[in-house]
């Protein structure tokens, strides 16, 4: 039976989520985002929306720490078009570390520039509308951007996700073999699939380079049978 | 903010004909991208993908077959796809990832209304291979115009008029008084007798004066036609500059009548004249500086010293982006001056020929594409009045000739066609001989070894032994359908490598790994194919460019073909000529071994392109014969 399947019991806590928080949700970006249906576990991959994000932050911790900067880029029918592609600096207030410039290379002046987080929340709420959100280690992007919806809505909402980090590490566990967890890392993955060097931590390369990577992966499986809740997380 | 995607647009910037869009018309294209991969031995395009779509070779590699599966090309990394662009086009040729393959794709439409304001783009894309090289050839055409006259200017440019003449009936004094009073050193005779007062019937210089009436004793009242040479040579003023030059050095001439068409149609009315100071004042230090230089000099050791310049006169040719033709015809014109003037000194040694005869060059140096210092290709042609004890004589010349050649740099010829081996010193009938045992029973080693004899010219001497050789060689030739079938096998053995830039067919040994043989997998295909046409139509010349030229539009050959392979077989050249004179500059040993890392993307394409034209016409003649 489907229904016995325990993907399907955790999309249906998904859809139920879905409807709880947007029953909750203010009236804005956020509650249009959740009026739309979560697409079906059993549609084929090939005719799922994707939105490939990612995230640059301050560091680890959403309570304490801030995104810097968001980056994203759909996947349709198997190909990513750069036309639906995003990247916004956002504008905080808190003095940026000299080691943390280092990794993302976001500068405090650039981040004058930036964009306030309501603004770029609601770009990304509004371009995720209907699709299932495409990241690399999903823990950062869920918790940032929940913690962003609890800031700006008071509601934390959730997020059907697929991790290609998630979906090397099962292949990997699979195989029984053990390895290195730097080779779960994105760059580390592109190159054992022979994809090209990227440049790194600029959250619109990352979720390009992110994009690629599960498209890869995608085709290395079993590609007719491959429905959506084969990979959600 | 867009230099998000600045690492995306650095990649296609590099690409032609992308690198010649401005960085901003570049972004807008990058917008447009789609990315996809495809897995290993999968068709293009990807399912589900009709529309016109350009793609670009992020990562992997594109196999394109013919409907007979043959292999037509390979394409990677940075390389552009546009099968796609124009739905005519998507039957021509099957395209298969040989790899997992990453593509960036541009909608055509799009693309197109994206750089509506640079042309070349859609020219570039919308063109076959044939067109695009021969864009580029006109482009390097231009180049040489302006680098260079004599090849490129027709000998109109360089020749004086009106030509100061005499009648014939008047004396060597009246002569002298008119070329000291005009300053000049050469007067052309005509004869007043004829209706065509212009037609020349001889010329006299300062040398005849001085030879022929005061050393001889002669009373300068005497008419001047006494003194004149006659069978003088003119050359028709629709000639380059080039062919005057080559003219007066195999004749070695310093002034040569030009001729026109007269009024009345009829052919050799005098126009003009050029003299060799005339060709030199523009050329400066170069082949025709060389040339006059080589018949001045005395001995060989002097020769020696001359040839040392030829390595420099084609890194300088080569860096003024001359064409292959060009330098072609002066290496060869140099290298007909060494070998004349080393038959003059040894005829010095040797005393006069006992009958008539003539050197003769065949291969590059025959087909007038000599580059510098390659090896010697020749032999005598001899009159049927050849008696034993004369043999001895041409033995002698021989040896001196080759030496002399050797001592100068042309190396000697690793395969023995030369004047020294007795079997290629032959009276003529032994030639007509040869020629019709290679045509009438044709063996394809001995064709093999034979074809450089297919492009035979006199260097020296009586120029009738070897055309009479000609006549009646093209006269078996043409038509000759299995003749012409064993030249094709022959000629077919040597393939452009199509899989050039990925595990192309390489030169695997020695020095030059990893490298292309430009010579034989490239050059020589064409010259094979325009020597079958040639002697399919009974064409006469003996130069490649010159032989497509008159094959062009007979059943042999289209003129379109024809002009698609000048132009493959002219970049090709240019290709060989720059990579050899880097080496040269470097001192290093010029070769035809060329790497494929060291290509340009946009040389690539262009070879690409040549190897394409090269192999249509290798399959056309394939199935014909």
């Amino acid at each position: 039976m489907i229904s016995n399947h325990p993907f399907f019991y955790r999309l249906l806590g998904y859809e139920a989520q879905r409807k709880r928080a947007w029953a909750r949700a203010p009236k804005g970006a956020l509650k249009d985002f959740l009026s739309i249906e979560f697409p079906d576990p059993n549609t084929p991959l090939s005719d799922i929306d994707i939105l490939s994000v990612d995230f640059e932050t301050t560091g680890l911790h959403a309570i304490n720490d801030k995104l810097l900067s968001v980056g994203f880029i759909g996947i349709k029918q198997q190909q990513i078009s750069l036309k639906d592609s995003y990247h916004q600096i956002i504008k905080t207030k808190d003095e940026l570390s000299a080691d943390n410039v280092i990794i993302h290379q976001i500068t405090d002046q650039q981040k004058e520039q930036g964009a306030p987080l309501k603004e770029v929340v609601e770009v990304l709420l509004n371009a995720l509308a209907g699709k299932v959100m495409l990241v690399h280690f999903a823990r950062i992007e869920r918790q940032f951007l929940q913690q962003a919806c609890l800031e700006l809505y008071g509601v934390a909402p959730v997020f059907p996700m697929i991790d290609t980090l998630m979906i090397a590490k099962r292949q990997l566990d699979k195989k029984d073999v053990a390895y290195d967890p730097s080779d779960l890392r994105l760059s580390a993955l592109r190159y054992q699939h022979g994809l090209p060097n990227h440049f790194a931590h600029n959250a619109l390369n990352d979720a390009i380079a992110t994009a690629e990577l599960l498209m890869v992966q995608v085709s290395n499986m079993p590609n007719s049978t491959l429905k959506l809740n084969d990979l959600l997380l | 903010m867009d230099s998000e995607l600045a690492e995306i647009s650095a990649f296609i910037q590099a690409i032609p004909p992308f690198d010649t869009l401005p960085a901003t018309v570049t972004l807008q294209l990058v917008k447009e991208i789609n990315i996809c991969y495809v897995r290993a031995k999968q068709p293009l395009p990807p399912k589900g993908i009709e529309e016109a779509r350009l793609y670009i070779l992020r990562k992997g590699a594109l196999v394109y077959t013919d409907h007979n599966g043959q292999l037509v090309g390979k394409y990677t990394e940075g390389e552009i796809c546009s099968v796609f662009c124009r739905p005519a086009q998507r039957n021509e040729v099957n395209v298969n990832t040989e790899e997992d393959t990453l593509l960036y794709s541009l909608n055509y439409q799009k693309l197109l209304s994206l750089v509506t304001d640079y042309p070349q783009i859609d020219a570039f894309f919308m063109q076959t291979a044939a067109e695009r090289l021969k864009g580029k050839m006109s482009k390097v055409n231009e180049e040489a115009i302006i680098n260079s006259s004599l090849i490129n200017n027709p000998i109109s440019q360089f020749y004086h008029k009106p030509v100061l003449t005499i009648n014939s009936e008047q004396s060597i004094q009246q002569a002298a008084i008119e070329m000291t009073a005009k300053d000049v050193s050469c007067l052309v005779v005509i004869n007043p007798e004829k209706d065509t007062a212009s037609v020349p019937v001889g010329i006299v210089t300062d040398k005849d004066i001085r030879r022929r009436c005061v050393a001889e004793g002669l009373p300068f009242t005497r008419p001047v036609s006494e003194i004149m040479t006659i069978d003088m040579a003119t050359l028709p003023e629709q000639s380059s500059a080039y062919d005057a030059l080559m003219l007066m050095t195999s004749k070695r001439i310093h002034h040569l009548p030009i001729t026109g068409f007269s009024q009345s149609g009829e052919y050799g009315e005098l126009v003009a004249m050029v003299t060799i100071t005339d060709l030199m004042n523009n050329e400066g230090h170069n082949a025709v500086n060389i040339t006059s230089i080589i018949r001045k000099a005395g001995t060989i050791n002097d020769l020696i010293r001359i040839s040392k310049l030829l390595p420099k006169l084609q890194i300088r040719m080569a860096k003024l982006g001359t064409s292959a033709d060009h330098v072609g015809k002066s290496i060869s014109a140099i290298t007909m001056a060494f070998t004349i003037r080393i038959i003059e000194m040894s005829e010095k040694i040797n005393g006069k020929a006992p009958v008539p005869y003539a050197w003769l060059a065949c291969g590059s140096q025959g087909r007038q594409e000599q580059l510098a210092h390659s090896d010697q290709d020749n032999a005598l042609i001899i009159s049927d009045d050849l008696r034993p004890e004369h043999e001895a004589w041409f033995e002698n010349l021989a040896s001196f000739v080759c030496d002399g050649l050797a001592a100068c740099g042309f190396v000697l010829c690793p395969g023995d066609i030369m004047a020294t081996n007795p079997k290629w010193r032959q009276p003529q009938k032994k030639w007509h001989k040869y020629f019709e045992q290679w045509v009438n029973t044709p063996r394809p080693q001995a064709l093999l070894n034979g074809c450089v004899f297919f492009d035979l010219t006199t260097v020296h001497g009586d120029e009738s032994l070897l055309n009479d050789v000609r006549v009646k060689l093209l006269k078996k030739t043409s038509g000759n359908s299995l003749f012409l079938a064993h030249m094709s096998r022959n000629a077919l053995m040597l393939r452009p490598p199509l899989g050039f830039f990925r595990d192309f067919v390489l030169i695997s040994d020695g020095d030059h790994k990893s490298s292309l043989d430009i010579k034989h997998n490239g050059i020589a295909p064409i010259v094979d194919l325009a020597r079958i046409y040639a002697l399919a139509e009974g064409i006469a010349s003996v130069n490649t460019i010159e032989r497509l030229q008159k094959a062009a539009g007979t059943p042999s050959i289209s003129r379109e073909s024809a002009a698609n392979l000048i132009d493959a077989y002219e970049f090709l050249g240019i290709l060989r000529l720059e990579h050899q004179a880097n080496l040269l500059q470097v001192n290093k040993e010029a070769n035809n071994y060329l790497s494929p890392k060291k290509l340009s993307k946009l040389e690539r394409e262009h070879l690409k392109d040549a190897f394409k034209v090269i192999k249509a016409l290798q399959d056309s003649r394939q199935s014909t014969s």
